[in-house]
């Protein structure tokens, strides 16, 4: 009786006492790294934060747009704080991971590799999606003004294309980097982007067939005042 | 500062002429039709009041292929009474060669004014290859005023047509004389004469990578001379007639480039400016008579409608750096009929002054942001157009001096706002 108490219940408590005393150190590794981690991401935070300051980066990135893009994101906040918040948390992030390494638990370990081979992917979809919303704002802005200053009519249209474009570009670019519906996405942007040009040329053709000829017969016939002022 | 590196033809030449006391600068870019006619003024000037003087002749090409160096080379003045001269004078010796660096008028002096300074000459003169108003007497009143008169810079003082030099009257004459409290009327003229030690200090500074190499050379010029005091003053030549300007040349680039430069200068010159109050007249050279001019034609609807695009499409660009107030005066004036169209002067100064501001801030591009000025400076266009339209010549330049005074007296608005 006694032989059978000890076999199921004192030898496996035995092992599971004895494993805790052998895990016990990597938790307290672990936990070590982690705090450490909430530490030094807050030390990182606020030393960002004077650095991004010192380098004026609020007025870079509101020249570029980026304010502009928060705002209408309903984000209020400095790109300086933004940046130096996220630099904050992923120092956090990653002595996160790495406390969870320290305890050297298979399953863990598993998932964790899985997570840091696809980790550039997410990062590299991240970069391509804020630079194509920069690129797009910055051409589409270009394309606007040009459109103004030539008198089309349809400047506000044009530039939004632009801009929509590119930034379309840049989404599908990004999918495909994340290994997202890899073919079917760049397809389907292959159809939209055609069908948009040929359904332009279309309404361009058919609806604007008298504006051009109009216009055609302006140019050739010279009917359209011209104005003759040297503006230097 | 790097200097310019002239072929080995042209540094030959330039060893054998060795010294020279005048040189007059023709920048060109594919003007064979006109070239010859101010080549055969230059010479007939210089041969007419500065015959005893060692003059050069220079011609700084943009790589002209219409026969432009040509053309230049092979005009000769054949008939010496036609300039009231009895007898021969040695020709004026010429150079013509290409210019290099970005295209651009700018380019194309900087080769100028290094052959001047290789050469040690005295006095400067640089005439536009297009004018088909020019006479020998132009070049008197270029280069007398430096050579008798002790002045380093020459502006000039032309009749245009009221319609004429829209850019000049409405942006930079007014905000150049209230900046720099010079009254210089053509600060962008084109055709100038200054000593060889101003040819000089151009050359020290490094600017020929910036829009100054393009349209930006004239009032870099202008403002250079005045901020640094350099002795100022202007001769009248009368009309200025010139070749149409190439009708590729967009606008809206040209507006950049100008206007750029003036804002650029006024971050060089902000200790000069900042402490300037009202303006004063420079000494003016030349009799002063009326011309006849060639009426300009004017498309007054078409314009109207580029401003109304321009306020429909670029006020949400406009509004994060021009105050409310004044964005509601801008879509009010989009609203009127042609007849009642009007931006008055008090509303184009604060949009100036407010561009001026946004470029200092750097709160955008600058190129989108100066190009996005083009639709307002048409829209003010348009207004003078039609306050003008049955205005005597006397009669504009009294409603261009209202606009002055109006920049002069508003401008402790930029004084304040220049953090």
């Amino acid at each position: 009786m006694n032989d059978l108490f000890n076999r199921i219940m004192v030898e496996p408590l035995d092992r599971f006492l004895n494993r805790v005393i052998q895990f016990l150190p990597d938790i307290l590794t672990s936990v070590l790294i982690f705090i450490s981690g909430i530490v030094l991401g807050l030390i990182f935070k606020k030393l960002f934060l004077r650095f991004f300051n010192t380098i004026k980066l609020d007025r870079f990135t509101e020249r570029y747009g980026f304010v502009e893009m928060l705002k209408k994101g309903g984000i209020e906040e400095p790109a300086s704080h933004i940046f130096s918040r996220l630099i904050g948390w992923l120092t956090m992030i990653i002595f996160s991971i790495v406390a969870l390494r320290t305890l050297n638990v298979p399953a863990i370990e598993r998932i964790l590799e899985k997570f840091f081979l696809y980790l550039p992917n997410i990062f590299i979809a991240a970069v391509i999606l804020f630079i194509g919303y920069l690129l797009g704002n910055f051409i589409g802005r270009a394309a606007l003004i040009t459109s103004v200053n030539a008198g089309l009519k349809v400047a506000g249209l044009v530039g939004k294309l632009v801009k929509l474009t590119i930034f379309l570009l840049a989404v599908t670019m990004a999918l495909e980097q994340l290994a997202i519906g890899r073919g079917t996405i760049v397809i389907t942007f292959a159809i939209i982007f055609g069908g948009v040009v040929l359904a332009l040329a279309i309404a361009f053709g058919l609806g604007g067939r008298d504006i051009a000829k109009e216009y055609l017969e302006k140019k050739l016939k010279g009917e359209e005042k011209k104005d003759d002022i040297s503006h230097l | 500062m790097e200097s310019v590196i002239f072929r080995k033809e042209i540094n030959d030449e330039l060893d054998k002429i060795r010294e020279a006391d005048i040189l007059i600068g023709i920048p060109s870019y594919n003007n064979a039709r006109t070239i010859g006619h101010v080549v055969k003024a230059v010479q007939a000037g210089i041969m007419k009041y500065f015959h005893d003087k060692k003059a050069v002749l220079v011609n700084s090409d943009g790589g002209s292929t219409d026969g432009t160096m040509d053309v230049v080379r092979d005009t000769k003045i054949e008939d010496f009474q036609s300039v009231l001269l009895h007898h021969r004078v040695e020709p004026v010796l010429k150079i013509a060669t290409p210019y290099h660096g970005i295209p651009g008028k700018g380019s194309a002096f900087r080769t100028i004014f290094e052959i001047a300074g290789r050469l040690n000459v005295k006095v400067c003169a640089v005439v536009d290859s297009d004018l088909r108003s020019i006479s020998p007497e132009w070049i008197e009143l270029l280069i007398k005023p430096v050579m008798e008169g002790g002045f380093d810079y020459v502006a000039p003082l032309y009749h245009r047509h009221k319609f004429d030099g829209t850019i000049t009257n409405s942006i930079i004459y007014p905000l150049t004389r209230a900046l720099y409290g010079k009254r210089v009327r053509q600060p962008i003229g084109g055709d100038f004469g200054f000593s060889g030690n101003l040819a000089g200090f151009y050359l020290t500074k490094n600017v020929w990578e910036t829009d100054v190499a393009k349209y930006g050379i004239d009032i870099w010029m202008t403002t250079t001379a005045i901020a640094n005091n350099f002795k100022v003053c202007q001769s009248f030549l009368g009309a200025k007639i010139h070749d149409p300007k190439d009708p590729g040349a967009d606008l809206s680039s040209m507006l950049f480039q100008v206007v750029g430069a003036t804002f650029d200068l006024m971050e060089t010159y902000h200790e000069v400016w900042k402490v300037i109050k009202g303006s004063e007249t420079v000494p003016t050279f030349g009799f002063r008579y009326d011309v006849g001019l060639e009426p300009v034609s004017v498309n007054l609807e078409r314009m109207i409608e580029k401003f109304r695009l321009g306020v429909k499409e670029l006020s949400e660009l406009w509004k994060t750096f021009i105050p409310s107030e004044i964005m509601d005066f801008i879509h009010r004036a989009a609203k009127l009929s042609k007849e009642d169209f009007y931006l008055p002067d008090e509303l184009w100064v604060d949009i100036i002054y407010n561009f001026a501001i946004a470029s200092h801030r750097k709160i955008m591009n600058r190129e989108h942001l100066l190009k996005s000025l083009t639709p307002l400076y048409i829209g003010k266009i348009a207004s003078f157009v039609i306050e003008a339209w049955d205005s005597s010549a006397i009669e504009v330049e009294e409603k261009i001096e209202k606009l002055c005074i109006t920049f002069e007296n508003k401008n402790n608005l930029i004084i304040e706002n220049w953090q």
